[in-house]
């Protein structure tokens, strides 16, 4: 008898400790800690890691559940944003440095081995007007504007890893407030601009079949040759509709980044940040080309954008299709050509 | 010369104006992303 109430008091108390032991942790995952004082666990009610990492695999988007006005906060992960993380981090930085910086060494090396393109017959002393003052008025407010979105667009991608070690967190900061500020309120006047230049030149940049005389012959930039051409030669036309199309398509997109939410989604964003990215690099590399044949490139050329005017030699040299329109309009020959030509000054 | 110095009064200018209509249209942060019925 003795011996079986032993070792029923055994099997009571083993039975006691095996359940103390599996009460125990319980109990203490309820005591409030340090790092989580409430005592409540926040993951209780929540998915776990598995599910998010299987979402995460799957692509899709995580969502919580807020009771603010704006349901978009309770997107908690969404995988595409890597991917976009990625192509204005990496890709897009790799595209901007080889188009600008491609274009520069391109042009440099052009400059040193051709050099200036130059007035072959000289200057004449009379002058015919190349563009009016309202033409000149809409290209260097787009211009001005263009310059200006162009480096505060691309602070926006090269900014943080070259000038903010170069300038500091607290200046870098300040620079990069009022660069977002001009980008995005000069991209007013610029779009004002862009379709001015639509309208404006239009009917001059209608593609024809002097254009594809002038693109055989190299546009005359290579060698000593001036194939024909109107008011705009193949070059400028082509200069022409890289600005209405690509400025067309960085507005549109860049309002769409402008008004969040308004028009598309996340990924529609998303999608508009990068075309809007990289047509602008490639616009910018694209200019540099025209900055630099409208002015050390090409002897006499700035005349025409600079001051409205450019010498008669200059036209006869590259745009003779152009100015016989002009003398044919205005007079049987160059004395009668008042008030189109100009003496020198 | 002088139509690149009305270029640049006018690009401020439109550029100024459109700065003004944007303000007036968009709500700051702290009034679009509010409400006074909370649940937290």
């Amino acid at each position: 008898m003795a011996r079986l109430l032993a070792q029923a008091r055994f099997i009571i108390g083993a039975l006691a400790l095996a359940l103390i032991l599996a009460v125990a942790p319980l109990a203490h995952a309820q005591q409030p800690t340090v790092a989580n004082p409430t005592g409540v666990n926040p993951t209780a009610a929540s998915v776990k890691e598995q599910q998010l990492l299987n979402a995460l695999g799957n692509g899709d988007a995580i969502h919580g559940r807020v009771s603010i006005p704006d349901q978009k906060s309770a997107n908690l992960i969404h995988p595409a944003g890597r991917d976009w993380r990625h192509f204005h981090e990496v890709t897009l930085r790799w595209i901007g440095a080889i188009a600008i910086l491609g274009m520069l060494v391109i042009l440099v090396v052009f400059y040193l081995v051709r050099g200036q393109v130059k007035l072959e017959t000289g200057y004449s002393g009379r002058r015919i007007v190349r563009f009016n003052g309202f033409e000149r008025f809409v290209h260097w407010m787009t211009a001005t504007c263009f310059i200006i979105l162009g480096l505060t667009g691309l602070n926006i991608t090269f900014g943080k890893p070259l000038l903010l070690p170069l300038i500091g967190e607290p200046a870098f900061a300040d620079w990069a407030q009022w660069a977002k500020y001009a980008h995005n309120y000069l991209s007013f006047p610029f779009a004002v601009g862009v379709f001015c230049i639509f309208l404006m030149w239009i009917a001059g940049n209608i593609p024809n079949r002097v254009d594809v005389n002038w693109l055989k012959r190299g546009g005359g930039i290579v060698g000593h040759d001036h194939p024909p051409a109107y008011r705009f030669n193949a070059g400028q036309k082509m200069i022409y509709w890289i600005v209405v199309i690509g400025g067309t398509l960085v507005a549109a997109s860049g309002y769409l980044l402008m008004f969040p939410f308004y028009v598309t989604d996340i990924q529609g964003m998303q999608l508009a940040q990068t075309v809007h990215a990289i047509i602008a690099v490639l616009f910018v590399a694209a200019m540099l080309g025209h900055i630099y044949i409208g002015t050390i490139g090409m002897e006499g050329a700035f005349d025409a954008m600079g001051e409205g005017t450019v010498d008669v030699n200059w036209a006869r040299e590259h745009h003779p299709l152009w100015l016989e329109q002009e003398m044919a309009r205005t007079g049987p020959n160059e004395s009668q050509r008042q008030p189109m030509a100009t003496p020198a000054e | 010369m002088k139509s690149f110095m009305l270029a640049c009064v006018a690009a401020i200018g439109i550029a100024a104006i459109a700065g003004v209509a944007l303000n007036s249209v968009q709500k700051p942060a702290d009034r679009a992303f509010a409400t006074e019925a909370v649940r937290l």
